[in-house]
């Protein structure tokens, strides 16, 4: 018998069963709604989200400042590019690292960065996964100073941004520099949790499920040393959000 | 971890008297109770998602054997590979020899209470290879050798002098204290460097989705990122328990974790992964394994009594609420598993008989159970094992009850059985006592109850019943 | 939780059951109540047979002891119908919440607990119930703070409204007390099996006694006012810790003296 047989035999007779049946469906988890359900419930995601964008955008405004977020609301990308720019002078930054989101193409960012002197890198798959590739990213996530994305959704229930990491979107650019500038459209705030793994689900159910997935709140913190709340340990200390509302 | 659950008296004895470490738990009150309270508050629908977490933690346990099927096909159809292990010694061996296969020199460890039982980053360290916890407490506690003391705030009872003592390379006694932030820096930038040398990855799991053989892992520090990124390999450790069968479950399970735990609305981080990195990804581990732990849970699972202490998702909320913890510490409880969670799973984990003073220290208060996202009814199972240290009904070796307390309850119950030796008894044990009294109340009584006047005034019997009274004031009475 | 349900089906006649603590060490809290439950017109029977609910034994695992003594119980108060009144809530808790473990694997037994526990109630409660927590108009200067005992307040669901109750007594100056719903130490054995931790966890809620500055800390489990009374005795302290049916008891004593109900 392999481990696995025998430990899930384990479980079974643990139980009180001989053999292991398909549970039937109850009120407690959404795994039994089938993939047209899931549609179902991303779609109507969607639509609330669409409707709600207003409200959404002030939500998430307060709730992502309330967590650490320094939040700039702007009307064109120009002014976007600007805050960018400023945060790359305070900063004193020398090497800055985006992700490949149109949002930042839209703004204009590499413009605004290269302004500041500093040298700007995109996370891109380049097509060869070896290891000299592989620690390159690496080194120059850990070099940089900024770490600059858009965002695939994000969260107004509690100011969190979402990122699937995939090419064009390294897993350490959110992570390893010590400021972390997030830029979005009203229309990627989704309501709550709720929707957001509504979302996901509905990914999974057509196959699409991303391979790994980041909620960022805040910057990185931490209150283990005597219980007092330290702001950044091993993500990124600042962390800025640029929300674009052309409309 | 070996338990040291015997030595519970002692070590709470020596928390009791710790002026430092009792300001300490304090914070643990003030805190995250009043954290997760506020944060509840803050929440429209707070008792509903504890009813809705607790029913899906009730589904998947009760239909346990078939997730960990679904779980183990699926992180395996998304490239990563499973391992069942029956004790912390077979998934101990499958770590280390996956280290030496892979010729890893350097380890680091997220968070992972599962891998403290597997007692993991010393057995690395014992076989040539560099382990370092990432996550500030436990790090903390690696470098003072210690065992955590609390589920997720593992330092909680270090000062900041004993961290700056263990962090700061050139701090001297007698030297200003640096502060936190100052302390904290120390640590990122000491743990930066071993981030970007790591070549293997440990880390746990704080829920693991059956339907898309995904892992979540909810932090704030950032080095579970860290920790499924940088190296080439990553190993996640679970107990088998920590199953949802649905990635939508996440969103209920996440509120009420983070909300219990700390009283934040959502962590800085939550990351779920599903297997190693993908063909469009230039960062990432080449290689993910689930290593799944039984290490004594069949015997939870197979125990209807004690078979809802599964449901359990970590969050320390019933150790913050707990009066008794407070006072004793994390230590006291001699396991991985401190506080009222512990007091039920470590006795049968590692043997009731050792640890048989975990569910007697209770005052059956019940702030646990209150506090319990999942509603666990930890007060019930408390019960139930100090029916077993009594009677030892269902296995004789558990009873740890002396012959001398098995007396006095049945003298107890022969005296409550009639009316007539309830008064009599009590009328003689006055007039025992009296001479000990003084207006009323005694400053030194005998046995049993000589532990109360150790440091409180015990009444004296009062010298007629109720019964005798109310039949004086000629008031109807049956018999 | 208790509904006001005043006004609506009061009961005339009720069956006092003391709890042993009460019967033997602190008769005049079991007077008290039926002062209190006379003050609000009902006749009180008091079954002269009664001992225990077989807590103590239960808590601490001697299920064995408990049961017989439990079974008594209930065969007692089976040959009293309507409802029975507890002044205690750890008790009441026993009979409402605990009997169907104690029971278990019995299930006739466990019916009859069940029918007996739907028509037992705590003092409190019972007022809060049947008589509105502004019923009883008593007066007693003094300054208190409230002690939200563990069973009472987590397994009876009563929580604000013995202040309610208090704060109708007249004079009486209630503060609320800080932590006062975490446990003051005394769960039964575990108060002289493990001494230190209990008066470790007193210890806090004395502390906060003391800051409150109330002369008086008034609670509903006599075993909750001993372990507080016999520590700040044990500190020297003025402070007097009253069961909550000897204050309302006196405080209606104080009225009629005074001419007021």
């Amino acid at each position: 018998m392999t481990s696995r047989a025998k430990f899930i035999a384990n479980v079974t007779s643990s139980l009180g069963r001989t053999e292991v049946i398909t549970p039937s469906s109850d009120d407690s988890t959404a795994a039994f709604d089938d993939a047209a359900t899931a549609r179902a419930n991303a779609g109507r995601v969607m639509a609330d989200t669409a409707a709600r964008s207003v409200e959404l955008t002030d939500t998430m405004a307060e709730a992502a400042s309330t967590i650490g977020w320094k939040v700039h609301r702007v009307a064109n990308p120009e002014d976007a590019a600007d805050i960018v720019a400023n945060i790359c002078v305070q900063k004193g930054a020398t090497s800055v690292l985006r992700s490949a989101h149109d949002i930042l193409d839209e703004i204009n960012v590499d413009a605004a960065v290269t302004s500041t002197g500093a040298n700007l890198r995109v996370t891109e798959h380049s097509g060869d996964n070896n290891e000299t590739k592989v620690n390159e990213s690496k080194s120059a996530a850990f070099a940089a100073d900024i770490g600059i994305t858009g965002v695939d959704y994000a969260i107004a229930e509690t100011g969190t941004v979402v990122l699937h990491p995939r090419s064009g979107l390294s897993r350490l650019v959110s992570l390893a520099p010590p400021t972390h500038i997030a830029v979005l459209r009203p229309g990627e705030i989704l309501d709550s949790l709720d929707d957001l793994f509504a979302m996901e689900r509905s990914d999974h159910m057509s196959g699409n499920l991303a391979g790994s997935m980041n909620l960022i709140s805040g910057p990185s913190k931490t209150a283990d040393i005597e219980g007092t709340t330290v702001t950044g340990i091993h993500g990124p200390l600042e962390v800025h959000l640029i929300i674009l509302e052309t409309d | 971890m070996k338990p040291l659950t015997s030595d519970f008296r002692a070590k709470a004895a020596e928390t009791m008297v710790d002026e430092q470490v009792l300001q300490s738990l304090e914070h643990v009150y003030t805190g995250f109770f009043k954290g997760r309270l506020e944060a509840a508050g803050n929440t429209d629908n707070w008792e509903d998602l504890r009813e809705k977490g607790k029913a899906i933690k009730d589904h998947t346990i009760a239909h346990l054997d078939y997730y960990l099927g679904q779980l183990a096909d699926n992180v395996e159809k998304n490239g990563g590979s499973v391992f069942f292990a029956a004790d912390a010694a077979e998934a101990r061996k499958y770590v280390l020899d996956l280290a030496h296969a892979r010729d890893i020199k350097t380890v680091i460890k997220s968070k992972s209470m599962v891998s403290e039982e597997m007692a993991l980053a010393q057995a690395l360290i014992d076989e040539g290879i560099e382990a370092v916890e990432t996550d500030l407490g436990e790090y903390i506690i690696q470098l003072s050798g210690e065992t955590p003391y609390h589920l997720i705030a593992p330092a909680v009872h270090k000062s900041r002098k004993e961290v700056a003592e263990l962090l700061d390379d050139s701090y001297v006694d007698g030297n200003p204290v640096p502060d936190a932030t100052e302390l904290t820096m120390m640590a990122r930038e000491k743990l930066r460097s071993v981030f970007e040398r790591a070549d293997m990855s440990v880390t746990g799991v704080n829920f693991a989705v059956a339907e898309s053989g995904s892992i979540a892992l909810v932090t704030n520090e950032g080095n579970g990122r860290m920790s499924t990124t940088v190296p080439r390999v990553h190993v996640a450790v679970m107990g088998m328990e920590k199953i949802v069968p649905s990635i939508q479950d996440l969103s209920t399970m996440l509120r009420i974790l983070i909300r219990s735990a700390t009283g934040q609305r959502i962590s800085s981080y939550v990351t779920l992964v599903n297997g190693a990195r993908k063909s469009d990804e230039e960062e990432g581990p080449e290689e993910f394994h689930l290593v799944i732990l039984d290490n004594g849970r069949q015997k939870l699972l197979a125990d209807e009594q004690m078979r809802e202490s599964l449901n359990c998702i970590r969050c320390g909320a019933c150790l913050n609420a707990c009066p008794v913890y407070r006072k004793v510490g994390g230590h006291a409880y001699g396991w991985v598993y401190p506080g009222p969670i512990g007091a039920i799973v470590t006795p049968v984990l590692t043997g009731l008989k050792d640890a048989s003073n975990l569910p007697a220290a209770s005052s059956l208060c019940g702030a646990c159970h209150d506090a319990c996202p999942v509603k666990i009814n930890i007060p019930r199972m408390l019960l139930e094992l100090r029916y077993r240290t009594a009677e030892g009904k269902t296995d004789k070796q558990e009873r740890t009850s002396s012959m001398r307390e098995r007396t006095v309850w049945k003298a107890w119950r022969i005296g409550m059985m009639g009316r007539k030796r309830f008064d009599v008894g009590s009328r003689l044990s006055r007039l025992f006592l009296r001479p000990l009294a003084e207006n009323g109340w005694l400053k030194k009584a005998p046995p049993p109850i000589s532990g109360w006047t150790s440091t409180r005034d015990f009444p004296l019997i009062s010298s007629s019943s109720l019964r005798s009274r109310l039949n004086k004031r000629s008031k109807k009475t049956k018999s | 939780m208790p509904e006001n349900t005043a006004n609506s089906s009061r009961p005339e006649r009720v069956t006092l059951f003391a709890s042993c603590m009460v019967d033997q060490l602190a008769p005049t809290v079991g007077e008290s109540t039926v002062d209190v439950l006379e003050h609000l017109g009902i006749t009180v029977d008091f079954l002269d047979d009664q001992t225990c609910c077989g807590q103590p034994a239960f808590n601490s695992g001697f299920r064995s002891e408990s049961l017989p003594v439990a079974t008594r119980f209930i065969e007692l108060f089976e040959q009293v119908t309507g409802p029975i009144v507890v002044p205690s809530g750890s008790c009441a808790a026993m009979v409402r919440n605990f009997y169907a473990d104690l029971f278990r694997g019995d299930e006739k037994m466990t019916i009859r607990a069940r029918r007996l526990g739907e028509r037992l109630y705590e003092l409190s409660e019972f007022i809060t119930r049947f008589f509105g927590t502004d019923a009883i108009k008593g007066t007693l200067a003094d300054t208190a703070t409230y002690h939200k005992c563990c069973h009472l307040l987590r397994e009876i669901g009563v929580d604000e409204e013995p202040m309610k109750i208090l704060s109708n007594v007249e004079g009486l100056q209630m503060t609320p007390l800080e932590r006062a719903d975490v446990c003051c130490g005394f769960g039964g054995a575990f108060s002289v099996k493990m001494p230190d931790i209990s008066s470790a966890i007193l210890d806090e809620k004395l502390d906060n006694i003391e800051t409150n500055g109330s002369n008086m800390v008034i609670a509903a489990d006599i075993g909750c006012v001993y372990q507080m009374q016999g520590g700040l005795r044990r500190r020297g302290s003025a402070v007097q810790v009253v069961h909550i049916a000897e204050v309302l008891a006196q405080s209606i004593r104080n009225s009629s003296v005074l001419g007021k109900s």
